[in-house]
């Protein structure tokens, strides 16, 4: 907290001497970056976010020329790093890399969470992520359809799910259809991978760590509006029928009323990342797709994802808490 | 096994020796510091594994886990502050020893009980690691919340003093775990708006709290009769004070045998970790002495059973993530990290793909416990020393390092306010002898507790005769009221009034 | 121990009952139908300090005095309430530094007032102590791992 303080004071300061002396912040953004550049992670040191931010921030920092830091600011689902970056002087030098779902998910499940697209600048997207319903390799489902015939003629069978936009999937599914599904809480990804693999539930909403065990575990359909790369074959749940998909993916947040130029220099880096032979390794193994989007459709993804997300929650009867 | 040889061979080289052996000297030596560990070890661990060769970084990352786990048994044994929770139960009687003059013993107790567990889990791991996983598997949600439910009460139980307050603190320990969004409903409790509290309270900072500032806080209050202590006994000249008798090893083989058994199996169960193994091994030790009364007072059983505990959970905790591709541990998850950023996925299809590089990574485990040994031995006659320095001098040094590794796990101030809390919490409990320990075990498996329990009651229907298909559960259902009768008893016999 | 027993016993109790009745609804909303409360487990857990607070001060009530002075003298002797008092000071000093001047003001106003008020008064160790420490801490975090941890 005291270091943001200090920030804004020291944008204040900036502020004033730019309009003092009759700078024009094109001027500013004409020699950006000049100084190490903080980026924020909302999630903990070693998750997967955090992974692609670190490997993200190697390549970017040297297309800048500039060192680039990674501080993780874990809390809330990204809430906190979120909220710190809101305070922060918008010079570019600070920045946070994290899932849109802060904007375009957060909001409507937690109610201290009040952010809207036009909360921040965005300077890109680099990566999806892989959310989808997994369930074991022999069961005898194999595509939501299948499940839903299946799930009718077993009532009482168990859904892993873990969090409120996981089991919005199963409500709105067992509502359409009529089904009786039990809901199991799990925690995190290793939590999903215990029970799909330990058999204590016959399906579950995963965020994509199950590709990481091809052998044991099977897509049956991707929540996303576009089918995995790492499953090509299982179709969308839109495609079947639902239509509940809901997009998140790798986002470059700044503060709002950053510079134009200084967005589209660091959308160029990102660009770069997306390109770069050692980031594309590292995401093949780790089943992160690269998704490159510029400033421009960054933007329309966000406020479009907002819109579609809010409708489908609030049509679900999902009331932030 | 062809491929362990090779695996051998690719590690063998000065290269990858030395970055092994600069991992277990970091970790050895930022776990005997009192504040830092393993925490600090993770903060350390990620930036190098973007820089290095798969092998090496790997080598480096097993050697900074191994080294942190065995390296806080140096602050809990000279210090009284242990580093985690799961090294508080080696504090218990190696804090004696060492003020009895008998430092060096307790240290290198700790140190061999700590290899040697560490050494056997590896080989366990290596060996069974698939087998092992799949009846891991076995233990789902309804099993596992017997089980923490007996372990809590278990050491509950042996808390000392009085049942009842051992109870009372495992209660409040499980209610401040309650503190943050709900997992299921992502409903807020107790946070009083503050979003830095919606991921709950974090432990790294309430741990270090409670153990340490509040035990230096403890330690400024006496430091008279402290120092006193400190000059008129320093360290033992008598040599048999200094290192570890045929009589005491014979004692404690069996103690560390029963650890290391014991911190395998909790290792590759999900959701229990460190500190339970080494509560539960020190409690089973200290139920089959025939003096459990001097537990407590430097008997150094109690510093092997804790050790070898704490140290064989490491290895097996990666059990299911080589096995399964599920991460266990905070370790798990950043062996996770340095895999995929060398293009390798975690899980089954490792040994497929990567034969070589798995065989590497068991090799430089075991590498890194030899050089665990020899790090361990050189530097305990070192660390030694620090009981001869008296006490101003240590604490200011002590309480910085507290704020240094409580302000890292989140980048915030806030996390020493929550340290200064918990602080003030465990001074007070240390005074009027509600034992913090247990308060902290509740703390630790509390979310798990609750969680398990929520999943149960979803998986059974919420129908109790579906308990018929547990039958694990029910084993531990019926172990817990046995262990709660069983120290009630013993208690009640106790005058009240101690 | 006695007294400090029935004291703490009674505060516990106290502290219970006010998260039961005031702090666990004001703090905790329900949930929607359909799911476990929230409110559960942390009901159960105050129930369970309220009810084993009452018996540890009843045991302690009903146990026979024997009359010496170790059953009411306080567990907590008046240099230890003074560690904490004067320990709390500190931290409040170097929290203000933090918030207000600097993270190495704060670290080395930790270190020093806290050796002063320990009793150490030789200028060396004085200055010397504080700077290894802040100088071995920056070594390691900025230069060896070169993690910036403010």
């Amino acid at each position: 907290m005291t270091v943001t303080t200090r920030r804004n004071i020291l944008g204040a300061a900036v502020a004033m001497t730019i309009g003092c002396t009759g700078l024009m912040p094109e001027a500013v953004a004409a020699d950006y970056p000049a100084k190490p550049i903080t980026m924020l992670v909302g999630y903990g040191a070693g998750g997967q976010t955090d992974l692609v931010a670190r490997a993200t921030a190697r390549v970017m920092s040297a297309d800048l020329g500039v060192p680039i830091n990674v501080v993780n600011k874990p809390g809330a689902g990204g809430a906190v790093a979120a909220s710190e970056l809101e305070k922060s002087a918008n010079d570019g030098y600070t920045l946070l890399f994290h899932s849109n779902s802060v904007v375009n998910s957060a909001p409507f499940i937690m109610k201290q969470v009040s952010f809207t697209p036009e909360s921040f600048e965005y300077a890109g997207m680099i990566t999806a992520y892989q959310v989808g319903l997994a369930t074991q390799k022999d069961s005898p489902f194999s595509t939501l359809s299948e499940f839903v015939i299946w799930a009718r003629e077993n009532p009482g069978s168990s859904y892993g799910a873990l969090s409120p936009e996981a089991r919005l999937y199963i409500q709105e599914i067992a509502k359409k259809e009529g089904l009786d599904i039990n809901i199991v809480p799990l925690k995190g990804g290793a939590g999903m991978m215990n029970a799909l693999l330990g058999r204590q539930v016959v399906l579950a909403f995963s965020g994509g760590i199950h590709y990481r065990n091809p052998d044991e575990l099977k897509t049956i359909a991707s929540t996303t509006t576009f089918r995995h790369p790492s499953a090509p074959d299982a179709r969308t749940i839109e495609e079947e029928g639902y239509p509940l998909g809901m997009d998140s993916r790798t986002t470059l947040f700044l503060p709002k009323g950053t510079d134009r130029a200084i967005l589209d220099r660091l959308s160029a880096a990102l660009k770069m990342a997306a390109s770069d032979e050692e980031f594309k390794t590292f995401t093949a193994s780790a089943n992160i797709p690269i998704m490159y989007l510029d400033v421009d459709e960054a933007y329309k993804e966000m406020s479009a994802t907002y819109t579609k997300h809010k409708g489908i929650m609030e049509a679900a009867g999902l009331t932030a808490q | 096994m062809d491929h362990l040889m090779t695996g051998f061979m690719d590690v063998l080289n000065p290269g990858t020796i030395l970055w092994v052996a600069a991992g277990v000297t970091l970790g050895y030596i930022l776990g005997a510091i009192p504040g830092l560990g393993k925490a600090t070890g993770v903060a350390v661990a990620i930036p190098l594994t973007f820089y290095l060769t798969p092998v090496a970084a790997l080598g480096m990352l097993i050697g900074i886990a191994k080294g942190s786990a065995a390296g806080s048994a140096v602050s809990a044994i000279l210090l009284n502050t242990p580093g985690e929770p799961s090294s508080a139960p080696t504090a218990l009687d190696g804090y004696p020893l060492a003020r009895q003059g008998k430092a060096q013993k307790a240290l290198k107790m700790g140190l061999f009980a700590s290899v040697i567990g560490d050494f056997v889990s590896t080989l366990i791991l290596i060996l069974l690691a698939a087998p092992l996983a799949r009846y891991a598997l076995l233990i789902g949600p309804v099993e596992l919340c017997a089980i923490l439910l007996f372990s809590l009460t278990f050491i509950g139980g042996l808390s000392g003093g009085s049942l009842t307050k051992g109870l009372i603190a495992a209660a409040l320990g499980v209610f401040f775990a309650t503190i943050g969004l709900e997992t299921e409903t992502f409903i807020p409790r107790l946070t009083f708006g503050l979003l830095e509290l919606e991921d709950g309270i974090s432990l790294v900072p309430m741990a270090i709290g409670m153990l340490a500032v509040a035990e230096m806080i403890n330690q400024a209050g006496n430091m008279k009769a402290l120092d006193r202590e400190t000059s008129a006994i320093s360290d033992s000249a008598a040599h048999e004070d200094r290192v570890i008798t045929r009589v005491e090893w014979r004692r404690s083989l069996p103690v560390i045998a029963r650890g290391t058994l014991i911190g395998s199996v909790i290792g590759i169960l999900p959701g229990l970790g460190a500190s339970v193994a080494s509560f539960l091994s020190y409690g089973a030790t200290k139920n089959a002495s025939k003096t459990p009364e001097k537990y407590g007072t430097g008997m150094i059983e109690g510093v092997a059973a804790a050790e070898s505990a704490d140290n064989a959970v490491v290895p097996s905790s990666l059990v299911p993530l080589f096995a399964l591709g599920i991460p266990g541990s905070v370790i798990a998850a950043l062996l996770i990290s340095a895999f995929v950023l060398h293009g390798l996925t975690p899980g089954p299809l490792m040994f497929q793909q990567q034969p070589r590089l798995v065989a590497a990574v068991y090799a430089s485990m075991i590498l890194a416990s030899f050089i665990m040994l020899i790090i361990g031995y050189t530097c305990q006659r070192l660390f030694a020393q620090i009981i001869k320095v008296p006490l101003r001098l240590i604490i200011p040094g002590v309480l910085f390092l507290c704020c240094v590794g409580a302000y890292m796990e989140t980048g915030s101030i806030f996390s020493i306010y929550v340290m200064l809390f918990f602080a003030l919490i465990g001074f007070f409990s240390r005074k009027l002898d509600f034992s913090f320990v247990t308060f902290l075990i509740g703390f630790v498996i509390g979310p798990n507790l609750e969680f398990t329990f929520r999943q149960s009651i979803q998986l059974l229907g919420s129908d109790i005769t579906n308990l018929k298909h547990h039958p694990i559960s029910i084993v531990f259902i019926v172990l817990t009221l046995a262990t709660a009768w069983w120290t009630g008893r013993s208690n009640s016999r106790k005058a009240v009034v101690k | 121990m006695r007294r400090a027993n029935i004291v703490s016993g009674i505060m516990l109790a106290l502290f219970g009952l006010v998260m039961l009745f005031a702090v666990i609804p004001w703090q905790i909303e329900t949930a929607p139908p359909g799911f476990v409360s929230p409110r559960l487990v942390p009901n159960i857990t105050m129930v369970v300090v309220v009810v084993l607070a009452l018996l540890l001060v009843i045991a302690n009530w009903r146990a026979p005095v024997n009359g010496d002075d170790a059953e009411n003298a306080s567990p907590i002797a008046r240099v230890e309430l003074m560690a904490l008092l004067r320990i709390g000071a500190i931290f409040a000093l170097s929290i203000a530094l933090f918030r207000w001047v600097s993270s190495l003001a704060a670290g080395a106003s930790l270190m020093v007032v806290t050796l002063l008020t320990l009793g150490e008064r030789r200028p060396l160790p004085l200055v010397a102590i504080p700077a290894a420490i802040l100088l071995a801490t920056w070594f390691l975090f900025y230069k060896v791992i070169g993690t910036e941890i403010l």
